[in-house]
C-alpha cells in the first residue's frame, strides 16, 4: 500500500543453504554499530554499520541457535546445538579478529559486496571449546538477564527451566552455580530415542519481563531482549507475590503451544528442596500452535508516569495472535483483557515496535499489524481517562518485503519512522526503514480527502485480483483438460497392454497389391487401423507406419533404411477405422528390397497435451504449485505403443501377367488385393459361399475348374541366387512376371485347366528351402482392382472390406517366401509419402520414444494373425 | 569369517576400554568444564560404538562386550542427566531384544513390556552361561530404575529371578537385594564403569533408605526405624548418611525418645553438609520439648546454614546412592527449605511466643532479604508452603507495632500498598461512592483491609486518635462492601485461597468494629462506640471481647437492663465448651486479637457482677 514502501538497504549478504533459510534460528541483534548475524550455522558474522563492512565472522564448534548479547558485560553468548553456551568477550574478540586478520591475508575490507558470494572477506576465527561456559547438550533456549542465565533444557519428557549465575567470560572455568530449576508440564514430551536426540522443528522461546519501578539495572533489559512491563499489567499475569518482590519473570513459549511464566525469584532449589512446578511455574494461556514469538508493546500514548509497555504479544507459528492487558472494569478492579488474533501465516519471525505495532514475517511478506491505533478512541466519559481496549481484528499491511527469517527493531524515529533490521531467507542482511506515520490502514481513520484515493486503490486492487483470478481459471481448466486427456491415453496403453494374447482391440493391418499409377507399376500396402477399443484416441495421438526395406528388415539397426509415416490420429472413435496406403516400390532404378517389414505403432504425445497446461503454470507465480515447469518435462515426451509388425515377402508380390494386366477400374468383390493366390483361394471359397444365382448352379452342374500354380525352383533359386538385381537378369525378363515359371522355364499360364484340385507338396531340393506349392485355382481370378493410393479410405463409410486374404493361413502350413525378380518389377520411385501423409523429417526415424514392448510380440514374425483357417484345398 | 570377528571384536573392546578409562580420567578431573565435556564426549563414544554393535546381527561371541557396553552408556547417560529416564528402559529393552535374537525367541513376548522381556531372557540364561555376567550388571540397572521409578513390584519379581527363585516366598526386597549375588566379572573381561557388586550396594543403602522414608512418612515409626538403620550400616555417602540421620531422630521423636534422637542428630550435623534438615529437625524437637531459647537458636543456625551457597557437588560419572533417592516433597520430614523459609520460620516462631523484639527485627531481616535489589542473591519468599507474599508484609508489621514500633509498622503498611497499588480498585473512586452513598460490590483481597486496620493501631499507638478513626472506617468500607475476589480469577488468586478463611473474615471485621468502638470510647462518643460493640456482637455472638465490650459501653451510659440480659447471656456461654479452639486465622490476626482482649477481663466480669446484679438483689 502507498504509505508503506519501506526504503530498503542492503547491508551484506551471507552464506545461506541451497533451499534458504529456514526460519526460528536465525538472529540479528544490534549493538551500537555492531550488527551481530547468525544464520543457523556455525558461523557468527559481526557486521560495522559504520564502515559497512564484516568485521568479524566466529565459527562456533556447533549449529547456533540463538545469540545473546549482555551489554554490560559485553559478552556475546551462544547457544551451539548439543553443545552448550558459549560465551565471547566482545572486547577480546575484536582484538583477536584484528590480529587474526593482519595474520591470515591482506584482508580486503572495504567491499563488502564481496560477501555477497557467500565467501566472507574477513578470515574465520575459531571459537575455542574452552568459551564453553555451560556444556549441556539438551539446551534449546536461553536468556542473559545482567548476571543470571537463564536455560531451557530439553528433557525426556519435560522441558526444564534453570537459573545460573551467570559466569564472567573471563572467568576461571568454574561450574556455573545453579541457582534453581523447575520441570514445566508438558502434555506432549519431545521426542528421543536411542539415537541422537532429533533436531527440534520448533525452538521454545525464553524472554525476560520485568516491573518498572527498578532503577538502573533495569534499563539493559530492553536490549538483552527482556521488556519491562507496565505494573498492573505485571501483577495481573504474575500475581501479587512477583509484584512484591519486583522480581523478573521468565517467559517460556513451547513448541506445543503452552505460555508459561516463572517467577525468578521464588525459583531458589536445591536437591533438598526441590521446586515444585505447581507453585513455580503458572500456565498463561496456550495457544495451540507452536510459540515463536513473545514480546511487549505500549497501546496506550505514553502518559508521565508510565511509558512502559502495557500489553504482553505471543504469535504462534500458524499465525495465532494474543494480546493481553490490563483492563479496569467499572467498579473500578483490575482484570485482564485477553484478545486473540489470527494472522494469516505461518510466522517465520517477529518483532515488536513503538507505538503498538508488530511486525511480523510470514511466506508472503514482512507485514505490521498496529494494537494501539485498532481500538476505539479513549472514551472521554471513562473516568481519569481509562484505558481504551484492544482492537477487535487486526488487519496485516504488507510492507512489500519478502521472506525475512530474522527481524530486530534497530532505532525508533521520533517522528514515527522505525528502522527494522532483518535478515533475508536469501541470507541477505538488509535495514527497511519505515515511516509508518501515515497510519495503518485498518481501520480507515483518515479525513474524508482520502477516502476517494482509497476507493481508487481498492478498486485497482480488485481488478487486479480479479485479473489473476480468471488467469488463474484458465489454468486450472488447462489442466484439467490435459488430466482428460492423460486419462484417455493411460486407458488405451492399459487396453493395449493387457491384451497380450488374443485378438488386440486397436489392430493394424496390412495388405499389399500392385497398382498402376503414373504409367508404372507400383507395389502399394494398404495399412488400416482399426478401433475395437471402448475409448476413442484423440488429440495428442499419432500412428506411425515404418517401412523397414530389405535385408535391413531384420537388421537391430534400421540407419538409413527405414522410412517412417506420422499420421496423426485426429480422432479415431470406438469401432472407427482408417486406413493409409503407401507405395513400397519399386525404386527409381526397378529394385524392389524384398521383403519390406511394414511396423505400426501409435505415438502419443505427453508434449503436446501437457505442454500447453504446464506452460501456463509460470503464470501463476505460486512456487508452491509448481509442479513440473514444461522443460522439466522428460526428454522423450511421448509413449510409443507397438502394434504390428507386417512382413511382405515375395510370394505376396507375385504378379501374373494377364492378371495385372486389365485396368482395374472395376472393383473386385474380392476388394482390391491383389495376390492371385488369395484371390484363387478365394475364388475356391466363392461356389460355397453363394447359395444362389449362376455361380451355383456352375458349382453343381460344371466340374470344378483346376488350375496350378507351378512355382519352378530353379527359377526362384536363380532369382534368389541373382542376390543383386539388375545386371545379370536377362532383359527378356523384363516383363515377365517374376518366377512364374516351371523349371523348364515355361511361363506360368495361369490358365484353367480343367482336373481335380490337388496340391503336391514341393520337393525340398531347391537351395531356398521353399516347398513350392503347386496350386490350381479353379477360375480364372478377378481382375484385381488397383488401390487408391494415399487415399486413406475410411471403412466406417465406405462399407466393411474384407480382410486381406494375404491374412489366411495355408492349411498347409505353406510358407510363401520367394524374392521377386528384381529384373521384372518395374523400377519404383523412393516411396512418396502419399497426400494427406505427413512427411518424416529428413532422417526418419521412429521419434525419440518411451517404448512399449511386449515380451514378444506373437505376431511379429510377419504373418498375420490367423483369423479363419481356409477350407480344404483337396490336400 | 571368523577371524575378522575376532579382530573386530578386539577393536571394540579396546574402544569400551579406551571409553571407560576416558571417563574415569573425566572422573578425576578438577575443572567442572573440563570433566563435563569429557564426560559427553565419552557418552557419544559409547553411543556410537553401540550404534556399531548393534548394526549387525546379534551373536552370541559379540552379545556379552555388547550388554557391557549398553551398561556402560546407560551409566554415563542416568549419572549425566542425574536420574534414569524412559531413555534407559528403552536402552535396556533393545539389549533384551538383541539376546533374544539369538535364541529366535522375539516376537510374541514383545508385548509383556520389560518385564517378559527379563522373564524370557533369564529363562535362557541357563544356556548362555558367558552372557551371565553382563545380564546381571544389566539387570542391577535394570532394579535402578526400576527403584527409581518406584516400580517396586517389578524389581521385586526381577530379584526373585535373579535369585532363582529360591527365595520365592520372600517378599522383602530388602531381603532379596541381600540374598542377590551377581557373578564376579573376569578379570579379562571389558572394562566397566561400575560392576554389578558395586550396584548391588548401591541399591542396597538406596532401597534401606527409601523404604524406611515412607515408612517413618506413613507412621509404621518401628519398621522405618529397622529400614533406616539398615541404611545407615549400609554403604552410605556422607551426605546421605547425614539425610538418615536426621530421619533416625525424626523417627525417634515421634516414637517419644528425644534424647535418642537428639543424640542422631548430633551424629547427623558432625557429618557435615547439608547442614539444614538435622538442624530443622533439631528446632523442632526442641519445640517439642519445650526448650524455646534452643529452638530459636537452631532455626538461627538453620538460617546461617542455609546461607551458604552450597557447592554444587560434583556428581561422579556412576550411580550414586544419591541418584537413585526420591526428591522430597514439602511435607517430607527432609525438607529444609531455603533461607527466606528458614527466615520466615524463626519471625513467626518469635512473634507467636511474644518475642516481640526479636520477631521485628527478623521480619525487617527477612523482608530486605526478598526486597532488597542491591543484593543480587536470589532467595525466594516463604510461600508456597507459607504464607503469601502480602501476608509476610502483614505480620511484619503487626511484629513492629507488638515491639512498639509504630513508625515502621506504618512504613511497611505503606510499601506494600505502594507495590500493589496498581492491582487494587482506584480507591479514590471508592470513597467518592460511598460520599454519593452509591453501593456497588466491589472485588478487593481482604489483605487490603487488614492493611487499613494495622494502620489504624499504629496510629493509636501514635496516640492519633482521628488518623486510627479514619483508618479503622476505611478498613470497615472495603470489609462490608468489597466481596473477597473471586478464587480463580485476579492477582491475589494464589493467596487468597490460603489467607482467608470466611472465619477469619469474620473475625477480622469483629477486630475492626471493636477497633474503632474503642476509639470512640477514648474520645467519649459513647453512642458511637456502642453502635460498633453492637454490630460486633450481631456479626459474631459468640466473642466474649466484643460482648465484654458492648457490657462495659452498656454499663457506662447506665443501660441497666440491657447489661444485665448480656451479662446473663456470657455466663450462659462461658459455660459451653470453648467453639473456638480449633480455629486457624493468619498470625497477624491472631496477634492484632490479643490487642484488643482485655487481660483481666474475667476480673472486670466478677466486678459486674456485684456492681451489676447487687442492687437487683433484694
Amino acid at each position: 500500500m502507498a504509505g508503506f514502501a519501506p526504503r530498503v538497504q542492503y547491508l551484506a549478504g551471507f552464506r545461506c543453504p541451497l533451499g534458504g533459510l529456514a526460519a526460528g534460528k536465525p538472529r540479528v541483534l544490534c549493538h551500537g554499530a555492531e550488527i551481530f548475524v547468525s544464520t543457523g550455522s556455525e558461523l557468527v558474522y559481526v557486521y560495522d554499520q559504520d564502515g559497512r563492512l564484516l568485521t568479524a565472522v566466529y565459527r562456533f564448534p556447533g549449529r547456533v541457535w540463538h545469540l545473546e548479547l549482555s551489554t554490560p558485560r559485553r559478552a556475546l553468548y551462544a547457544l551451539c546445538a548439543q553443545k552448550g553456551i558459549y560465551c565471547l568477550s566482545l572486547d577480546q574478540a575484536s582484538r583477536s579478529v584484528s590480529q587474526g586478520a593482519g595474520d591470515d591475508r591482506d584482508a580486503d575490507e572495504d567491499d563488502s559486496e564481496d560477501s555477497e558470494d557467500g565467501e566472507p572477506p574477513c578470515p574465520v576465527s575459531p571459537v575455542d571449546p574452552d568459551a564453553c561456559i555451560l556444556p549441556d547438550a539438551t539446551l534449546c533456549a536461553f536468556v542473559v538477564l545482567d548476571d543470571m542465565l537463564i536455560t531451557l533444557a530439553q528433557g525426556p519428557a519435560q522441558w526444564k527451566v534453570q537459573l545460573f549465575g551467570c559466569p564472567c567470560p573471563g572467568e576461571d572455568a568454574r561450574p556455573p552455580g545453579q541457582i534453581g530449576e523447575v520441570e514445566l508440564s508438558t502434555s506432549s514430551p519431545p521426542a528421543g530415542s536411542l539415537g541422537e536426540p532429533a533436531a527440534p522443528h520448533f525452538l521454545p522461546v525464553l524472554c525476560c519481563a520485568s516491573p518498572p519501578g527498578c532503577s538502573g539495572p533495569r534499563d539493559r533489559l530492553r536490549r538483552s531482549g527482556g521488556f519491562v512491563l507496565e505494573r498492573a499489567l505485571f501483577g495481573l499475569l504474575f500475581g501479587v507475590d512477583a509484584s512484591l518482590l519486583e522480581s523478573p519473570v521468565v517467559l517460556c513459549g513451547l513448541p506445543d503451544g503452552q505460555l508459561c511464566c516463572v517467577v525468578l525469584k521464588t525459583l531458589v532449589t536445591s536437591r533438598l528442596a526441590p521446586g515444585d512446578p505447581k507453585a513455580l511455574v503458572k500456565i498463561l494461556h496456550h495457544l495451540e500452535e507452536p510459540v515463536v514469538f513473545i514480546g511487549a508493546l505500549r497501546t496506550e500514548s505514553p502518559d508521565m508516569e508510565d511509558t512502559h509497555p502495557d500489553c504482553l504479544v505471543a504469535l504462534g507459528h500458524c499465525g495465532r495472535v494474543l494480546a493481553v492487558r490490563a483492563s479496569w472494569d467499572e467498579a473500578g478492579a483490575v482484570a485482564p483483557e485477553l484478545q486473540e488474533y489470527r494472522l494469516p501465516g505461518p510466522v517465520l519471525c517477529a518483532a515488536c515496535g513503538g507505538d503498538g505495532r508488530v511486525y511480523h514475517s510470514t511466506a508472503s511478506g514482512l507485514c505490521v499489524v498496529d494494537l494501539a491505533r485498532g481500538g476505539a478512541p479513549p472514551d472521554p466519559g471513562q473516568p481519569d481517562g481509562g484505558p481504551g481496549s484492544l482492537p477487535s481484528l487486526l488487519c496485516p499491511a504488507s510492507l512489500g518485503v519478502c521472506s525475512v527469517v530474522a527481524l530486530s527493531v534497530l532505532s525508533e524515529v521520533p517522528a514515527g519512522g522505525t528502522r527494522l533490521l532483518a535478515l533475508s531467507a536469501r541470507g541477505r542482511l538488509m535495514t527497511c526503514s519505515l515511516d509508518l506515520s501515515s497510519a495503518v490502514p485498518c481501520p480507515p481513520q483518515g479525513p474524508v480527502e482520502n477516502t476517494g484515493q482509497k476507493i481508487k486503490e481498492l478498486l485497482s486492487g480488485i481488478g487486479t485480483v480479479s485479473e489473476r483470478v480468471s488467469s488463474l481459471k484458465k489454468a486450472v481448466d488447462q489442466r484439467n483438460q490435459a488430466l482428460a486427456c492423460l486419462n484417455e491415453a493411460m486407458n488405451v496403453s492399459c487396453v493395449l497392454l493387457a491384451s497380450r494374447e488374443g485378438p488386440r482391440p486397436i489392430s493394424c493391418t496390412v495388405t499389399t497389391a500392385w497398382s498402376r499409377a503414373q504409367l508404372r507399376d507400383v507395389l502399394t500396402a494398404t495399412c488400416r487401423v482399426q478401433n475395437g477399443s471402448g475409448f476413442s484416441l484423440g488429440r495428442g495421438w499419432t500412428w506411425c507406419v515404418q517401412v523397414l526395406t530389405g535385408s535391413r528388415a531384420s537388421d537391430p539397426d534400421p540407419a538409413g533404411s527405414a522410412t517412417t509415416y506420422t499420421i496423426p490420429v485426429d480422432r479415431l472413435g470406438p469401432g472407427e477405422q482408417r486406413e493409409v496406403t503407401l507405395t513400397l516400390g519399386p525404386s527409381d532404378d526397378g529394385t524392389l528390397d524384398l521383403p519390406v517389414t511394414v511396423a505400426c505403432a501409435l505415438h502419443y504425445s505427453l508434449r503436446e497435451v501437457l505442454g500447453r497446461a504446464l506452460a501456463s503454470s509460470d503464470s501463476l507465480e505460486d512456487p508452491s504449485l509448481d509442479g513440473c515447469p514444461p522443460d522439466m518435462l522428460p526428454e522423450q515426451e511421448g509413449i510409443c505403443l507397438p502394434l504390428s509388425d507386417h512382413a511382405v515377402d515375395m510370394l505376396q508380390c507375385l504378379r501374373f501377367p494377364g492378371l495385372a494386366s486389365p485396368p482395374a477400374q472395376a472393383p473386385s468383390l474380392l476388394g482390391p488385393t491383389g495376390d492371385p493366390v488369395d484371390t484363387f483361394l478365394g475364388a475356391c471359397l466363392g461356389p460355397r459361399s453363394e447359395p444362389a444365382g449362376p455361380a451355383s448352379l456352375r458349382a453343381k452342374f460344371l466340374p470344378p475348374s483346376v488350375a496350378t500354380i507351378k512355382v519352378s525352383a530353379a527359377l526362384l533359386k536363380a532369382a534368389l541366387g541373382a542376390g543383386q538385381p539388375g545386371d545379370g537378369d536377362p532383359p527378356g525378363r523384363s516383363r515377365a512376371p517374376a518366377g512364374c515359371g516351371d523349371p523348364s522355364g515355361e511361363p506360368l499360364s495361369g490358365q484353367p485347366v480343367p482336373g481335380t484340385p490337388c496340391c503336391r507338396g514341393a520337393s525340398a531340393e531347391d537351395g531356398c528351402g521353399a516347398r513350392c506349392p503347386e496350386l490350381q485355382p479353379t477360375r480364372p481370378p478377378c481382375p484385381v482392382s488397383p488401390p487408391d493410393p494415399g487415399q486413406p479410405r475410411d471403412t466406417a463409410a465406405g462399407g466393411a472390406d474384407a480382410a486381406g486374404p494375404a491374412e489366411h493361413r495355408r492349411p498347409s502350413e505353406l510358407v510363401r517366401h520367394g524374392r521377386a525378380a528384381a529384373a521384372g518389377v518395374p523400377a519404383a520411385a523412393q516411396p512418396q509419402p502419399p497426400p494427406g501423409v505427413t512427411p518424416p523429417p529428413a532422417a526418419a526415424r521412429w521419434p525419440r520414444c518411451t517404448w512399449l514392448r511386449w515380451a514378444s510380440p506373437p505376431w511379429s514374425t510377419g504373418a498375420g494373425p490367423a483369423t479363419s483357417p481356409a477350407p480344404g484345398i483337396g490336400v | 569369517e571368523l577371524l575378522r570377528t575376532a579382530s573386530c571384536l578386539d577393536l571394540w573392546r579396546e574402544k569400551n576400554d579406551q571409553l571407560v578409562r576416558q571417563a574415569k580420567v573425566a572422573q578425576d578431573s578438577r575443572q567442572f568444564l573440563r570433566r563435563q565435556q569429557l564426560a559427553q564426549d565419552a557418552l557419544e563414544g559409547f553411543r556410537e560404538l553401540l550404534h556399531s554393535l548393534q548394526g549387525l546381527p546379534p551373536a552370541v561371541p559379540v552379545l556379552p562386550l555388547e550388554l557391557t557396553v549398553t551398561c556402560n552408556f546407560i551409566t554415563v547417560k542416568a549419572s549425566l542427566a542425574q536420574g534414569f529416564t524412559e531413555d534407559q528402559a528403552q536402552d535396556i529393552q533393545q539389549g533384551l531384544e538383541r539376546v533374544l535374537e539369538t535364541q529366535e525367541q522375539l516376537g510374541p513376548r514383545q508385548e509383556c513390556g520389560l518385564r517378559g522381556l527379563w522373564d524370557s531372557v533369564l529363562h535362557y540364561s541357563s544356556v548362555l552361561l558367558e552372557l551371565l555376567p553382563a545380564l546381571h550388571h544389566l539387570a542391577g540397572l535394570q532394579a535402578a530404575l526400576w527403584l527409581s521409578t518406584d516400580c517396586l513390584g517389578d524389581l521385586t519379581l526381577l530379584l526373585q529371578t535373579l535369585n532363582g527363585n529360591q527365595s520365592e516366598a520372600s517378599e522383602d526386597l530388602l531381603h532379596l537385594l541381600k540374598t542377590w549375588s551377581p557373578p564376579a566379572e573376569e578379570s579379562d573381561g571389558p572394562l566397566t564403569l561400575q560392576d554389578a557388586r558395586g550396584l548391588k550396594d548401591v541399591l542396597l543403602t538406596a532401597s534401606a533408605y527409601r523404604q524406611g522414608l515412607q515408612e517413618l512418612i506413613t507412621g509404621s515409626l518401628p519398621k522405618a526405624l529397622s529400614s533406616l538403620q539398615e541404611a545407615a550400616s549400609g554403604l552410605c555417602p556422607r551426605p546421605v548418611l547425614v539425610q538418615v540421620y536426621t530421619a533416625l531422630g525424626t523417627c525417634l521423636r515421634k516414637m517419644g525418645s528425644p534424647q535418642r534422637a537428639l543424640l542422631y542428630l548430633v551424629a547427623a550435623l558432625k557429618g557435615g553438609s547439608p547442614w539444614g534438615p538435622p538442624l530443622l529437625e533439631a528446632s523442632r524437637l526442641y519445640r517439642q520439648l519445650g526448650n524455646t531459647a534452643a529452638e530459636l537458636e537452631s532455626l538461627e543456625l538453620l538460617v546461617d546454614a542455609l546461607s551458604v551457597t552450597h557447592s554444587s557437588e560434583v556428581p561422579q560419572l556412576f550411580i550414586e546412592v544419591e541418584l537413585l533417592l526420591p526428591q522430597p516433597d514439602p511435607a517430607s520430614p527432609l525438607y529444609c527449605g531455603t533461607q527466606s523459609q528458614a527466615k520466615y520460620l524463626l519471625a513467626s516462631r518469635c512473634l507467636q511466643i511474644g518475642r516481640a523484639v526479636d520477631a521485628a527485627e527478623h521480619y525487617l531481616d527477612l523482608l530486605a532479604l526478598l526486597l532488597d535489589d542491591s543484593e543480587p542473591k536470589f532467595s525466594p519468599p516463604p510461600c508456597p508452603p507459607g504464607p503469601c507474599m502480602p501476608e509476610v508484609f502483614l505480620e511484619a508489621a503487626a511484629a513492629l507495632i507488638q515491639a512498639g514500633r509504630a513508625q515502621d509498622a506504618l512504613t511497611v503498611c505503606e510499601e506494600l500498598l505502594s507495590r500493589t497499588s496498581s492491582l487494587l480498585p482506584k480507591m479514590p473512586l471508592l470513597w467518592e461512592d460511598a460520599r454519593k452513598g452509591t453501593k456497588e460490590s466491589l472485588h478487593c483481597p481482604s489483605w487490603v483491609s487488614a492493611i487499613y486496620m494495622l494502620q489504624g493501631r499504629a496510629w493509636v499507638q501514635l496516640g492519633a486518635p482521628k488518623e486510627a478513626i479514619s483508618e479503622f472506617s476505611r478498613c470497615l468500607e472495603l470489609l462490608f462492601r468489597a466481596t473477597p475476589k473471586d478464587k480463580e480469577q485476579g492477582p491475589a488468586s494464589n493467596c487468597e485461597q490460603r489467607c482467608m478463611s470466611d472465619v477469619a473474615l469474620q473475625q477480622l471485621r469483629v477486630a475492626a468494629l471493636i477497633s474503632r468502638g474503642l476509639q470512640w470510647v477514648a474520645s467519649g462518643q459513647d453512642t458511637k462506640a456502642l453502635q460498633d460493640f453492637l454490630l460486633s456482637v450481631q456479626m459474631c455472638p459468640g466473642n466474649r471481647d466484643a460482648s465484654f465490650h458492648l457490657l462495659q459501653t452498656l454499663r457506662r451510659m447506665d443501660r441497666r437492663d440491657e447489661a444485665i440480659a448480656l451479662w446473663w447471656r456470657l455466663e450462659a456461654q462461658a459455660k459451653l465448651p470453648q467453639e473456638n479452639a480449633a480455629r486457624s486465622l493468619p498470625l497477624y490476626l491472631e496477634t492484632y486479637l490479643s490487642w484488643i482482649c482485655s487481660p483481666d477481663r474475667e476480673t472486670l466480669l466478677e466486678e459486674f457482677q456485684t456492681s451489676l446484679l447487687e442492687p437487683c438483689d433484694p
